[in-house]
């Protein structure tokens, strides 16, 4: 899977968990503020994430300042292994 | 807590943990006369639930969301069937003749309890308890594998020797205290939260009836140990709480129970949060408890033995799975994992 398809399948995992309901999510939206993501959805959704995109667990540094679907693309970019069911 | 003060007792609210307030201090525990009365009051049915008006949300849940409320609707379901059938002999032999009326309507309260459960998961969530999956599930519960054999037991001793007043006080604390005023607290408090927020309707009205009716069942544990204490019986009291709290922080860990820690670090902080959250309710729960019951010096003896247990179940949860439980792992990760109820408070 090349990077923005990665990306792309990024963004579809967040829009369609939103506790707003399904929906498209663009990289510049905020998880918490437009999307709606609270505790629970925020573990429900990284669980999934490292389901769909094989991730491992990683240092707090990399991870603590997630903010937005963009900083989430990155780091799943960045920590993917071979894609369970992804795509 | 909050003191239901309808009636000429108090009755704490099950699912509260504050401290004690200034009426509750120097008010009195509701006798069991009282709470025959709120029994009559208090009544509600299965059926008007009708947990089936669930399903359609419940198929809609992440596989997260339902393992999550599986695992704890299994421990209710296990724990109320336990009580149900463990009560009898706490009947037979109780202090006064009120006492006894009282718990005759407090075993009617645990087979509605029991039916509703079962009725949550075969009409909400979907699951036959007769086939493998429910079979499976109500094995899995901790409190089945662990707490279970020990209220059994005391029970079963009270059988043996009825009219020992020590074998029924100590029955009463696990029974009463331990498994109504701790760990269903603390289970009702956090799935009635989840429920809530993953809007299950017809689960958060019948948790919130259980939990009226388990607050009725405390209050009489609370009311009949301080007499207890009062009369004679303080050190089966304070020794019947210090065999039980071990088991009981095993329970609340569950060590068998496989505890996903997630990848992404704000997530792992929330899932221990969440789960300490759990923890923590129960603790205070316990020594609140023992205050009430006039061991207020146990307080921290209690506190220290809860922590000790919650520490040996985390050990052996990192022993069987691996890698550690979430609430170690935030704890490796810089992040301690803090009680934090967010939306509890709605």
């Amino acid at each position: 899977m090349d990077g923005s398809t990665l990306r792309a399948a990024v963004r579809r995992v967040i829009g369609e968990m939103s506790p707003l309901g399904q929906r498209q999510a663009d990289s510049g939206d905020r998880l918490i503020e437009d999307l709606g993501y609270d505790s629970l959805a925020m573990i429900e959704l990284s669980l999934r994430m490292e389901q769909e995109f094989s991730l491992q667990a990683a240092q707090p540094e990399e991870t603590l300042g997630i903010k937005t679907v963009k900083d989430l693309e990155d780091f799943v970019e960045q920590n993917a292994g071979t894609p369970a069911d992804a795509g | 807590m909050t003191a239901v003060t309808t009636g000429p007792g108090l009755v704490l609210d099950v699912t509260e943990t504050a401290a004690e307030t200034a009426a509750e201090k120097r008010g009195r525990l509701a006798t069991s006369a009282d709470l025959y009365g709120r029994w009559e009051r208090q009544q509600w049915a299965v059926a008007e639930v009708d947990p089936s008006r669930d399903a359609p949300r419940w198929q809609q849940l992440s596989r997260f969301a339902r393992t999550q409320m599986l695992g704890s609707l299994a421990e209710l379901e296990v724990g109320e069937v336990t009580v149900t059938h463990t009560l009898g002999s706490l009947i037979d032999n109780p202090p006064t003749e009120d006492d006894r009326i009282y718990l005759c309507t407090q075993l009617a309260d645990e087979a509605r309890h029991v039916k509703f459960f079962q009725a949550y998961l075969t009409d909400g969530c979907g699951i036959s308890l007769a086939d493998a999956e429910g079979t499976e599930l109500e094995g899995s519960a901790d409190y089945a594998r662990v707490f279970a054999p020990e209220l059994i037991a005391v029970t079963g001793a009270l059988r043996d020797h009825p009219g020992d007043m020590d074998s029924w006080y100590r029955a009463l604390v696990y029974y009463h205290l331990i498994t109504e005023g701790v760990l269903a607290s603390a289970a009702l408090r956090t799935t009635r939260f989840l429920a809530r927020r993953l809007n299950l309707e017809a689960l958060d009205e019948g948790l919130t009836n259980v939990a009226r009716d388990e607050s009725r069942h405390v209050s009489f544990g609370l009311r009949a140990a301080q007499e207890g204490v009062a009369g004679g019986f303080a050190a089966v009291v304070e020794d019947s709480h210090f065999e039980a709290i071990a088991p009981a922080a095993w329970v609340l860990i569950g060590p068998a129970r496989h505890n996903p820690a997630p990848a992404i670090h704000p997530a792992l902080l929330s899932r221990a949060a969440q789960l300490r959250g759990a923890i923590e309710i129960a603790r205070e729960r316990l020594v609140k408890q023992l205050r009430l019951v006039g061991l207020a010096h146990l307080h921290d003896r209690a506190g220290r033995a809860w922590d000790e247990g919650i520490e040996v179940a985390l050990d052996a949860y990192a022993e069987r799975w691996g890698t550690p439980h979430p609430i170690r792992a935030a704890e490796l990760a810089g992040g301690g994992g803090h009680h934090s109820t967010e939306g509890e408070h709605d």
